[in-house]
């Protein structure tokens, strides 16, 4: 990882020294893990930059503090008391060339102030938010070792009486906008490998069926056929979809093309059996099922073998998910009238609770494994929730209306805009430790 | 004013034993909450000034709809009671009766499972009174049937009176 961070700098050209690199390192091995204290200066900028500059500053705070790796410190709003335990500095300068903004970022260590990294980001003024986003990313890449999850999105289901509408939002809450206007019952987003397309499920006319939409527009394409129930997909790396459907009698678990061609049924049993959730590695499917009395968490292979119950000691659990490193599964236990968020190993052992108070459902993994959104009832009306694996909240996502069912996107397609290429960092974070 | 305290000294006992008897059998199962549509098992020729609020004012014939009752369902269930048998008895005399009529059974739970899972138990319990109608005799292709989940709740709240109203087979009559 160290020699990722020091390739990436290489790739820049840039002159740095990366001595502090080991000691500010955090470790990824465990969920206790510390938060890196920062100081966040504001970015420099002169003439017509300076506005855009201005409003460069909170975006930058609001994707560091909400990566839960850093507790950051505005310099601007706190100059008098900066932490004495702060370990890095991040700033920079903003300058405007014909049309091209230059975000130029740097992370120095602390207090000594020695530079460890600079790299820039060149883009439209449009694109601002991005190459924001991009270099908060590279402070946790050059930070912690691996990058952060700022450029990714939530795809989330806007709740109403008698409809809901299939939504996407930045993690950061800007830019929401509503990706259907299907005008009926609608659930279970989940974002394909490209980050480019959500598939989920809904009612339309007299069946659910799976529906697959892209984010740039467009139409939405049926992806499942026959039955009269098809719900919760799960998309494969490979992009192979698994789905409950009930076209064989009761809700059985399923596996088909990205266009719902040549389902395989995976599960036989009298119970329900639904809610699939891939490992990483596309090998194992968690899923939930009540056929021995009431919903728990299973997991199977990818053919519907070795089925086997995850979890013991718990009454009802549900909606499982797997950590994109595949060593652990988040799933929601149920309470008095509502669910907790929990985390286990992925042979089940080490359960703890992650979330409580209110009713917290739908956990999902941040593509770096270190965050798990999910949604709760705990500020009054269902809301979209942030937290870390300690169980702080980091975040609570502002969207309109009440919002349900969040999905993390993967990490987008990089490349476009910074001229850091971070394609050899994202290998890192696709699971190998799934058996 | 003598007319109306008549009436109400008539209409009491009848009230009270009503209410009554509506406790006793809310006690004994509790997943037969009063729908909010009235009730027709008993078609009393009703000469009482207080018509039932949803009614449509002096419409002597009653639709199929109005002759179909919901099937209500116990947590985490979709096991027909003897109410819901009594229920679905009756359901399927009415239909025998109107052989035109077909039926969408909506499959429907209280809020205390998950989105995924509801849509399951739904989709059972939407099965479980399809089943049982056709063992009575009715056509398999009068009946179709669908889960709504949690999805579209009959009653607001989270107690169990709301939830007892929303663990429910609704009858749609095409």
């Amino acid at each position: 990882m160290c020699a990722l961070a020091l390739f990436a700098l290489a790739l820049l050209g840039t002159p740095a020294r990366a001595p502090a690199q080991d000691e500010v390192r955090i470790d990824l091995s465990t969920d206790t893990q510390k938060r890196i204290g920062l100081v966040l200066e504001a970015l420099t900028a002169a003439g017509s930059a300076r506005s855009l500059a201005v409003s460069a500053d909170p975006i930058l705070a609001n994707d560091l503090s909400g990566s839960g790796l850093f507790d950051v410190a505005k310099a601007w709003e706190s100059a008098s008391a900066l932490p004495a335990d702060a370990q890095a500095v991040v700033g920079g300068k903003l300058t405007i060339t014909g049309g091209t903004v230059v975000l130029t970022g740097e992370i120095k260590d602390f207090p000594a102030r020695r530079l460890i990294a600079r790299s820039e980001y060149r883009g439209t003024t449009a694109e601002l938010r991005r190459l924001v986003h991009r270099f908060a990313d590279d402070v946790a890449l050059h930070l912690t070792g691996e990058a952060g999850v700022a450029q990714t999105r939530i795809a989330w289901v806007q709740k109403g009486a008698r409809a809901s509408e299939l939504w996407v939002v930045d993690v950061d809450g800007f830019g929401a906008r509503p990706l259907t206007a299907f005008k009926s019952p609608l659930t279970s987003p989940a974002w394909t490998p490209s980050a480019q397309e959500v598939v989920f499920a809904s009612l339309r006319g007299a069946a659910w069926n799976l529906y697959a939409v892209k984010l740039g527009g467009g139409a939405a394409r049926q992806a499942s056929h026959g039955g009269t129930l098809n719900i919760a997909p799960a998309v494969a790396p490979d992009g192979a979809i698994a789905f409950a459907s009930n076209k064989d009698g009761n809700s059985e678990i399923y596996i088909a093309g990205a266009d719902g061609s040549g389902a395989r049924r995976l599960t036989i049993s009298r119970g329900i059996d639904t809610s699939p959730a891939w490992s990483p590695s596309g090998q194992r499917i968690a899923f939930t099922s009540d056929r021995g009395g009431s919903a728990q968490v299973y997991v199977m292979d990818r053919e519907g073998g070795n089925a086997r119950r995850l979890l013991s000691g718990f009454s009802y659990s549900d909606s499982p998910d797997w950590s994109p490193k595949g060593d652990k599964l988040a799933f929601v236990v149920r309470t008095g009238g509502g669910f907790d968020v929990w985390i286990a190993n992925a042979d089940g052992s080490n359960p703890r609770a992650i979330a409580t108070g209110g009713s917290n459902e739908n956990p999902h993994w941040s593509p770096d494994g270190r965050l798990l959104v999910f949604s709760s009832t705990r500020g009054g009306a269902r809301g979209l929730y942030i937290t870390d694996l300690r169980g702080t909240i980091v975040r609570r996502i502002e969207v309109p209306g009440t919002a349900a069912n969040p999905a993390w996107s993967p990490r987008p397609p990089g490349g476009s805009v910074s001229g850091l290429n971070l394609d050899t960092n994202r290998s890192t974070t696709q699971g190998g430790k799934t058996r | 004013m003598k007319l109306h305290s008549r009436i109400a000294l008539y209409c009491l006992p009848l009230l009270a034993a009503s209410l009554l008897s509506g406790c006793a059998k809310k006690k004994e199962v509790a997943e037969a909450a009063p729908p909010p549509a009235p009730e027709v098992t008993a078609p009393a020729p009703a000469p009482a000034p207080a018509p039932a609020p949803e009614a449509t004012p002096e419409q002597p014939a009653k639709t199929v709809q109005d002759q179909i009752a919901d099937v209500f369902y116990d947590y985490d269930s979709a096991e027909l009671s003897t109410a819901a048998q009594t229920t679905l008895d009756a359901n399927a005399k009415v239909l025998n009766d109107n052989a035109g009529a077909s039926v969408a059974i909506e499959g429907h739970c209280d809020e205390r499972g998950t989105v995924e899972y509801n849509l399951a138990l739904g989709d059972r319990r939407a099965q479980a009174a399809k089943d049982y109608l056709v063992r009575f005799g009715i056509a398999t292709g009068r009946v179709s049937t669908i889960s709504y989940g949690e999805e579209r709740p009959f009653a607001t709240g989270s107690d169990e009176s709301a939830w007892a109203q929303n663990r429910r087979a609704h009858f749609v009559v095409r």
